[in-house]
């Protein structure tokens, strides 16, 4: 069977309320990405790119439009199946999102645990992945105990943990150090030569060039798409 | 997610607050150990006062007196407090008669009772003194109106006097209250003159019956004085019984209400004819209305408990929301989330309700041995004028039937989980896109 392709979007509208206010975040978007793809998604803020994120990761339905995720329509999904669908996105978020009572491999465990994979399974799995993003020697340390750039890693490494179609990362760098942030973009790059598809939204230009394609939004429209 | 995930989970994020999670269970614990001390102590003294009738009260008895007293007459009469205002008088005499009703009954024998003072050399005590034929009474209670010294003379004087084991060595360590062979002064008020004037007859001690335990319902107790009637209906000047024990020849439920239902019958209902097994029913009732309502206030502490569940709960899902939205881009579902809440207040529930049974059994134990054994509350007590025998020395045994353990159990994981229903649903209906931007 061949693969869908990751992401189709065509004309894609998302419209919600600030207040009283309608806000057109997105005015029509139109994006595929393919499978082993690597896509870096740059615009200023208020220019629907995390919008964008948020249709894509399965964590909100456009107001219009069609959005085809590894070939399921988003909009035709409950909210359980989407729940489904987001078991199959691995998620990167600038603020690392981790469980601070957990331990790195908890966090790398518990979305293995949510999908119901057994105890077993999952900890072996977890080792290994934290020991691909070189954190092996830090997995029994909580998030308070890590760096900001060990934080991220763990996150990757647990966004990985399902085998998903591809990692959608929100400003992987945004909050850490330059040092860290290059080192991130290795692994990140790696992990692409690996055939991981990633989708990253960031600001920073420097981070986009080292993805193979770079899409810029403004005003909630795709206003460029070029490969790298 | 699996069900242990879930559950491990939830524990984490228990543990995690340690001091709030133990003060939501410390609520639990508090409701659930009133319930199972209160309850465990009424089934404990029902128990107790069941066994005390059943000693005193002989299955094979039963005991007719006028008017439709409080125990209301085996059919039922409605009859309010102290039998209304009746001019029925049930006669010492009509023994006779009642003998001749069926012929189930073995035989009856009328007792008339008076509170007296019974002056011995150096102390009064206010008592109630039972005038009946000695021959007659040991007939049907062959083996409590049984003498421990001295002896029962069943052709007696006059101024004879049996006394309950009791009334001889009331504290237990030989300071005899009542002697064999000891001279007493019995002092009524009679009230039927004006002004009322205190009659006074010397008795003489002969007998001092067996330890019996119990209640002595109608029956020889260890509280009791018994005089011969003949003497009792001169001195009191009454030929009145205050009521007649009948034995019948089986104590079968059949022949009990046939023999309550021709003596009823006979007396045109103004006599209330009562058995044990009635006694006992009403009594068992009466318990049920009590734990009832014990119950029923313990119950309100775990509602209390409850509400205290449900804020702690949604004080922990406000704190959480980042963590919901994180979860739930995870790819959980609404109803997991819903699972993880709930399943923290079973969590509180099990552990609130476990040591709560624990704790109310022990409860209800300190308790029993406050109240039996010895205890402060118990024995004689003494004043200036009168010295007072009560208490006929119980020992309450706390019971904790497997219902109330069960029940307990259920019912402190439940109130939990109804009281966690609407922050878990709050909960799970959290957008993960909102719940993540939280801060």
């Amino acid at each position: 069977m061949p693969m869908a392709r990751v992401v189709d979007a065509v004309d894609l509208k998302k419209t919600y309320m600030l207040g009283k206010v309608p806000v057109e975040a997105l005015r029509g978007v139109n994006l595929k990405v393919e499978n082993g793809d690597f896509v870096a998604i740059l615009g200023p803020s208020g220019s629907g790119k995390s919008t964008l994120l948020n249709l894509i990761g399965g964590l909100d339905k456009p107001t219009a439009g069609t959005l085809l995720i590894d070939g399921v329509d988003v909009s035709t999904l409950n909210d359980n199946q989407l729940a489904d669908l987001r078991r199959r996105i691995g998620f990167v978020f600038q603020f690392f999102n981790l469980i601070l009572r957990f331990t790195a491999r908890d966090n790398v465990e518990l979305s293995m645990s949510i999908a119901g994979m057994s105890r077993e399974e999952r900890r072996k799995h977890a080792g290994d992945l934290l020991e691909t993003v070189g954190l092996k020697d830090r997995m029994n340390h909580k998030p308070a105990e890590l760096s900001g750039g060990e934080q991220q890693r763990v996150a990757i490494a647990r966004a990985l943990a399902n085998n998903p179609r591809f990692l959608l990362m929100d400003e992987p760098t945004g909050n850490i150090d330059s040092k860290t942030a290059s080192e991130m973009m290795k692994l990140i790059k790696n992990l692409n030569e690996k055939g991981v598809t990633i989708i990253m939204v960031t600001h920073d230009q420097r981070l986009a060039r080292e993805a193979k394609r770079t899409v810029q939004m403004f005003d909630g429209v795709i206003t460029s798409d070029l490969v790298n | 997610m699996k069900t242990r995930d879930v559950f491990s989970y939830s524990f984490s994020a228990i543990k995690l607050r340690k001091l709030r999670a133990g003060l939501t269970t410390l609520g639990v614990v508090i409701g659930i150990a009133a319930i199972v001390a209160l309850l465990s102590i009424t089934q404990g003294l029902q128990n107790t006062i069941t066994l005390q009738l059943e000693k005193g009260l002989a299955a094979d008895t039963l005991v007719v007196s006028p008017g439709r007293g409080v125990f209301g007459g085996g059919a039922g009469v409605g009859g309010g407090f102290g039998g209304g205002d009746s001019d029925f008088r049930l006669m010492i005499n009509d023994t006779a008669t009642i003998n001749g009703l069926s012929s189930d009954i073995e035989a009856s024998v009328a007792v008339i009772q008076r509170a007296v003072y019974i002056k011995s050399t150096e102390r009064l005590v206010t008592l109630n003194v039972v005038g009946v034929d000695f021959a007659q009474y040991v007939d049907i209670y062959s083996g409590t109106f049984v003498a421990g010294s001295g002896t029962i003379n069943l052709n007696p004087e006059n101024d004879t006097v049996v006394i309950g084991k009791r009334l001889n060595d009331p504290w237990k360590n030989n300071t005899l209250l009542f002697n064999v062979n000891d001279n007493v002064e019995i002092i009524w008020t009679n009230a039927t003159t004006r002004p009322p004037k205190n009659e006074t007859y010397t008795g003489h001690v002969t007998a001092i019956l067996k330890e019996i335990g119990g209640f002595g319902f109608g029956g020889p107790s260890d509280t009791g004085v018994y005089i011969p009637i003949l003497q009792a209906q001169s001195f009191f000047g009454t030929e009145e019984s205050d009521m007649i024990i009948v034995k019948l020849k089986n104590s079968d439920n059949a022949t009990i209400t046939t023999v309550s239902k021709a003596i009823t019958d006979y007396f045109s209902n103004e006599v209330s004819v009562v058995s044990s097994s009635y006694v006992l029913s009403l009594l068992s009732s009466v318990f049920s209305i009590i734990q009832l309502f014990l119950v029923g206030i313990a119950a309100i502490s775990l509602l209390v408990a409850g509400i205290g569940i449900m804020n702690i709960m949604i004080v922990s899902l406000i704190e959480r929301t980042r963590e919901i939205g994180i979860l739930k881009a995870l790819g959980m579902k609404s109803r997991t989330v819903l699972l993880i809440f709930l399943s923290e207040s079973v969590i509180i529930g099990l552990i609130g309700a476990v040591i709560g049974v624990v704790l109310g059994w022990g409860l209800a134990n300190m308790v029993a041995i406050v109240f039996s054994g010895g205890g402060p509350f118990q024995g004689i007590g003494e004043n200036q004028t009168a010295t007072r025998i009560e208490n006929a020395g119980m020992t309450i045994t706390p019971v904790l039937s497997p219902i109330v353990f069960m029940g307990s159990l259920v019912f402190g994981i439940g109130v939990s989980v109804i009281f966690a229903l609407y922050p878990a649903w709050r909960a799970s209906k959290l957008k993960p896109v909102e719940a993540l931007r939280y801060e």
